[in-house]
């Protein structure tokens, strides 16, 4: 006789399903550290989880550069993706919803519902567009605070967490708030971009630039730069891979030939991915957004004028742990390393792991499970 | 208790000894933190660890042990002189590729530093290279040639003769006979199992 089935104790981590995205509105004037303010702000959001009595148990996600609010769950059951950051956000996962309230907002900046250079002007009814105050990072930073403390009722963040233009938000809140968050997570981040990466932004951006389409930013909504936009996505993305990922992903593959009308057409498979991602980008994303976060990842500096990142990083009262990707040549391991060592050096509690995945930048957004155990362990104790 | 707990007691215990409330301490080769968290509960120090093995990484988190994955002595220059009071190796020298030098490293960024090792010139395990013609198997270094992690055999009296060449300053020695237990002191090199120093810049 066959032994009857054994229940399993072990449950899988579940998923968080249907969310829907929320507006926060600031209808107070919003001073830039540029100096320049817009007379309000919006800021579109997602939550999951719930906040404790205590309103203490608070997780901010921060995205990167091609991100938005919408970083775990579904909006309607026919999504074929879920947020982008669904592996690690959900009942039972590292960030881990039945314990911490998890928001997450689209920056100051974007172009996924909040104020931005394509937001209507209420002064003139028309978009900024490049009237649009330059942002910073701590801009960023200081709107989203407003959203957790006025918009929320947040009292204070368990931690923040974020890789890539997420890390420095990350690295800005512990800073500018340090008696806000009490755990700060940064990943495949810098302290301020080196060169190459400024090379790399300046590219993306004369691409749009230099698209007749982009009429000094007063492009049309629904129109607008989109050969210059899509060549900047297909550049940038291959910043965010590796020369290991990518090999392993299409090699020399090619496509199939058979609909080919020049001799020009994508022939590898490669060359049909990042046409795939360059279109798909121009669907969801908008140019002068582009310019204005790429600007504002090229600013970023926390060495300042005193060229010393421990002025900046002393503030910080968090517990840090600081996460690269041995892969990563946008923002190597190194860079990572250097936060960390001024934060040891201003005699911060502060940990540094180095993960050894094939996938090059984007390594912190894929399945990763050396990089769920650490995480959880930091968050637990 | 199984036998290698009592050892790392044992190791734990002395080291405690030596430290003060509030203290800073780098532990080089801190494992799973275990040594740096019972510093932090009995002598309320500033802790950090280091280690190259990711898997022990998430473990020191787990225990709110605040640690550095990665080369150590490549860490200790990027901290000015004295920025510890104490630098803590504690089995780890005889692994590194270039002892000496870390040490080095060890002396200038902490004013204290507590090295401890077992003793290769201990007679059990000289018998027993004698025997087998190979390095000795026991329950601290379980593994034979072909698994376990590359050793340099340190001994009492080379690290005395290096320490000399250098001169670094002997501030205090342990001497634990085979049982890592009970101390001894006379011809520690072929009587103790273990040593453990203390040591300093020559001022």
């Amino acid at each position: 006789m066959i032994d009857p089935p054994t229940e399993s104790t072990e449950t899988e981590p579940g998923e968080i399903g249907l969310v829907q995205w929320k507006d926060f509105t600031w209808e107070h004037p919003f001073l830039f550290e540029s100096g320049d303010s817009i007379p309000g702000l919006t800021l579109r959001y997602e939550t999951y989880g719930r906040l404790n009595e205590a309103r203490d148990n608070a997780l901010l996600i921060c995205h990167a550069l091609s991100g938005d609010h919408h970083c775990a769950g579904i909006h309607s059951l026919s999504d074929r993706k879920a947020g982008w950051w669904n592996n690690i956000i959900g009942p039972g996962k590292p960030f881990d919803t039945n314990r911490y309230f998890v928001v997450c907002s689209n920056c100051l900046g974007g172009c996924q519902g909040s104020s931005g250079p394509k937001s209507l002007n209420p002064e003139t009814g028309k978009p900024y567009n490049l009237d649009f105050p330059l942002v910073s990072i701590r801009d960023m930073v200081r709107a989203q605070h407003l959203l957790l403390t006025e918009g929320l009722g947040i009292r204070s963040l368990a931690a923040a967490i974020g890789g890539s233009m997420g890390g420095m938000q990350v690295l800005q809140w512990g800073i500018e708030f340090p008696e806000f968050v009490r755990k700060l997570i940064p990943m495949a981040t810098t302290a301020r971009q080196n060169a190459q990466a400024i090379a790399f932004n300046e590219v993306g951006r004369l691409a749009i630039m230099q698209d007749p389409e982009w009429s000094e930013g007063a492009y049309e909504v629904g129109r607008g730069p989109d050969v210059g936009l899509a060549v900047a996505r297909m550049m940038a993305h291959i910043t965010y891979l590796s020369d290991a990922g990518l090999e392993e992903k299409f090699g020399r593959d090619k496509v199939r030939r058979t609909h080919a009308r020049s001799q020009f057409d994508a022939e590898f498979q490669v060359e049909s991915y990042l046409r795939y991602q360059g279109q798909s980008f121009i669907s969801r994303f908008d140019a002068n957004s582009y310019l204005y976060l790429t600007k504002a990842l090229d600013r970023f500096d926390l060495f300042g004028e005193s060229g010393r990142l421990e002025d900046q990083l002393q503030r910080i009262e968090a517990r840090s742990l600081v996460i690269a990707f041995k892969s990563d040549w946008l923002f190597p391991p190194a860079q990572n390393r250097t936060i960390v060592h001024a934060l040891l050096r201003c005699g911060r509690h502060a940990s540094f792991a180095e993960l050894d995945t094939a996938l090059g930048h984007d390594s912190f957004l894929v399945h990763a499970p050396e990089l769920y155990r650490l995480v959880s362990c930091f968050l637990e104790a | 208790m199984r036998r290698h707990l009592i050892k790392r007691e044992t190791d734990l215990q002395i080291i405690s000894e030596w430290i003060e409330n509030g203290d800073s301490v780098l532990d080089i080769g801190c494992g799973r933190g275990i040594l740096l968290e019972h510093l932090i509960r009995t002598r309320a120090v500033r802790a950090l660890g280091v280690d190259t093995d990711l898997s022990k990484v998430g473990s020191c988190l787990k225990r709110s042990v605040p640690v550095y994955h990665g080369d150590a002595e490549a860490l200790l220059r990027e901290f000015p002189d004295q920025s510890f009071d104490w630098v803590v190796l504690s089995r780890t020298i005889q692994e590194l590729r270039n002892p000496g030098s870390l040490i080095s490293q060890a002396i200038r960024v902490a004013e204290n530093v507590a090295v401890g090792f077992v003793n290769q010139g201990f007679w059990l395990n000289r018998w027993s290279t004698l025997l087998t013609g190979s390095r000795p198997t026991n329950d601290v270094f379980p593994l034979t040639w072909d698994e376990g992690h590359p050793y340099n055999p340190v001994t009492i009296s080379g690290f005395e003769a290096f320490a000399r060449r250098k001169e670094i300053h002997l501030a205090n020695a342990v001497f634990l006979k085979g049982d890592w237990q009970t101390r001894t002191s006379r011809m520690p090199n072929l009587r103790a199992g273990y040593a453990l120093y203390h040591i300093r810049q020559e001022s």
